[in-house]
């Protein structure tokens, strides 16, 4: 008989044994999975600001917890596009807006007509809007297709009606879910006049972007430059805020099923004192005993973590149509969120489980064999 | 074994006082006594279940000085329980292989001496049969076809027809010769009957922790 047949056996022997643990698992795996998702995708939604505009690198305002508190003023905007090794700077200022229930979070973003082929952004149909109108809108195309617009169409935000001129593609979901107004239009509408919220940068050929970025940062110590998803925290704390929850709570999810499989394991191991005199007596090494009760506690959280996984998923899809997150963020799953749970649900295993096993391996034969 | 002691209870109850003895190999011997003369403390000991508080126990060159002796165990004793010690979630041939684990066999080896002694016993009808819904005489059989899986040179047996009716304690008997004839193993049994210690080449006598008689048993 294999070695993994007797695991398989002994766990479906005790089968509420082993669905309490299981469970036990599959729950701090759940927690784990949805809330890694959750994180990424926020993490995801906030920094694909950064990836609209095919931009060199961006420049907001240093340690604001939120990246649509950020704010620059022209003279900032002009102090970094003074720079030699600058070719051209994007001022965009963001801004989020109810639309109803079902689109909480809709961004807009104010850019002049202008710069918009600097920012990437190509005008699929219609025209751009003019620089200083008032009531002209331009719709991301996936805004546009959500919305059933096209060009001429009425669209309202905030009570006040614009005329679609034009349809757009960014080639990033963010900004194609967006919409485009004259910067001045929504300078006025946030009451937020010659600001901007992030400076688009793009410098000259040859350029050391490195070394540019350093040069602005230390000249504007109150501004900083983000050129990687890593760095987004630069500008927005509360993301790094979330990162860090997210890590302590798989930290707490990880000890609270350690914990909860060392409970149900150390009852295991109890139960079965007698049998493992018996297999020590026939000739099982302390080793082979350890090995027994570890890979049994080590299926069963494979078990669990895959249980885990699709209630986390369920969650996360739960989650996604609550009224209060709906349009906020798109769920994404990123692989390395699967090989997490899977670590997590392993270390479960083996730090709750060393214990009751090498208690059992120790076990005196004789006295293993007289336990009722 | 060599003036042996085992104490327990921190010095409480001095189960051997002193026990010297040796076994021939291929020898039968019984050792009886009444309830708490030690006679299940000195198989322990010869087990290497348990170890001696002074003195030595050296069985086939192997010193039993602690219950690590886990390739003793598995190569050179086969140990044979009165309440039997069956595994009750696997069945009568999965009994038998869980003790070949480690015995350097491939699965299928395994599975084919596990069929053969379970032959050996009468039990080949109940190769799929767990312990449970077998009959106390099958149970003993079974626990002997587990004892002989690892074809050790000795056969240790606590009380084996204790909890037994007189046709299956003729049975188990009648397999132990066979097994110490055929297989030329090493028989120590113990038990409190008398008639059952008769049966053996010899019959060792105990009273509180001490030989008190060593004599042949009936001849064979």
């Amino acid at each position: 008989m294999p070695f993994l047949t007797l695991i398989v056996r002994n766990i479906f022997t005790r089968k509420v044994r082993s669905s309490l643990t299981g469970t036990a698992v599959a729950i701090a795996i759940m927690t784990v999975f949805a809330l890694g998702v959750l994180t990424y995708s926020l993490r995801e939604t906030a920094v694909s600001i950064l990836r609209t505009g095919s931009a060199d690198f961006t420049v907001g305002q240093k340690g604001v917890s939120d990246v649509l508190y950020s704010s620059l003023d022209d003279t900032e905007v002009a102090r970094i596009g003074s720079y030699p090794e600058v070719q051209s700077v994007v001022g965009v200022l963001v801004a989020a807006v109810e639309l109803d229930k079902d689109h909480p979070f809709f961004l807009e973003l104010g850019i002049q007509p202008d710069k918009l082929s600097e920012f990437g952004v190509q005008v699929v149909a219609g025209t751009p809007y003019s620089p200083t109108a008032t009531d002209e809108i331009m719709l991301g195309y996936r805004a546009a297709r959500d919305f059933g617009k096209s060009v001429g169409d009425t669209f309202t935000i905030a009570d006040q009606q614009f005329t679609v001129v034009g349809v757009f593609s960014t080639g990033q979901v963010f900004g194609d879910s967006a919409a485009m107004l004259p910067l001045p239009t929504l300078q006025a509408a946030e009451r937020k006049p010659g600001n901007v919220t992030l400076a688009f940068v793009k410098v000259k050929p040859g350029t050391d972007i490195d070394a540019l970025r350093k040069k602005i940062d230390d000249e504007n110590p109150e501004l900083a430059t983000v050129r990687t998803e890593s760095e987004f925290g630069r500008i927005d704390r509360n993301l790094k805020l979330i990162s860090a929850a997210n890590v302590g709570a798989s930290i707490l999810a990880l000890v609270i099923g350690a914990i909860g499989v060392m409970n149900t394991t150390m009852m295991s191991v109890f139960e079965r004192t007698r049998e493992f005199g018996v297999l020590r007596a026939v000739g099982w090494s302390r080793l082979r005993v350890l090995a027994l009760v570890m890979a049994e506690a080590v299926m069963i959280a494979l078990g669990g973590a895959a249980a885990g996984l699709a209630a986390g998923y369920v969650a996360v899809r739960v989650i996604e149509r609550v009224p209060e997150v709906v349009g906020i963020f798109q769920p994404v799953y990123p692989g390395d969120i699967f090989g997490r749970a899977l670590g997590i649900a392993i270390g479960m295993a083996f730090i709750g489980a060393l214990y009751p096993a090498v208690r059992a391996a120790l076990l005196k034969p004789i006295e293993a064999l007289r336990h009722e | 074994m060599i003036d042996v002691v085992k104490l327990f209870d921190a010095g409480l109850i001095r189960a051997l006082d002193g026990v010297t003895m040796a076994v021939g190999r291929g020898e039968f011997l019984a050792i009886t006594g009444p309830s708490g003369c030690g006679k299940s403390t000195l198989l322990h000991l010869i087990a290497a279940l348990d170890v001696p508080t002074s003195g030595k126990v050296i069985v086939n060159g192997y010193d039993l000085v602690y219950t690590g002796n886990d390739r003793y165990r598995r190569s050179e004793v086969g140990v044979i329980f009165q309440f039997h010690n069956l595994l009750p979630h696997l069945n009568a041939l999965e009994n038998i292989e869980v003790a070949m684990f480690s015995n350097g066999m491939g699965h299928k080896q395994q599975r084919e001496r596990a069929r053969e002694l379970l032959a050996a016993v009468d039990l080949s009808a109940k190769e799929t049969t767990p312990p449970p819904r077998l009959a106390g005489g099958e149970r003993q059989r079974l626990a002997i076809a587990r004892a002989l899986a690892n074809r050790p040179s000795i056969i240790l047996a606590d009380e084996p027809t204790g909890n037994l009716d007189s046709a299956s304690t003729d049975r188990v008997l009648t397999l132990f010769r066979r097994i110490q004839e055929e297989r030329h193993v090493t028989i120590v049994l113990v038990t409190h009957d008398v008639h059952v210690a008769a049966d053996a080449d010899r019959m060792i006598r105990m009273r509180d922790g001490r030989i008190v008689e060593d004599a042949l048993g009936s001849p064979q």
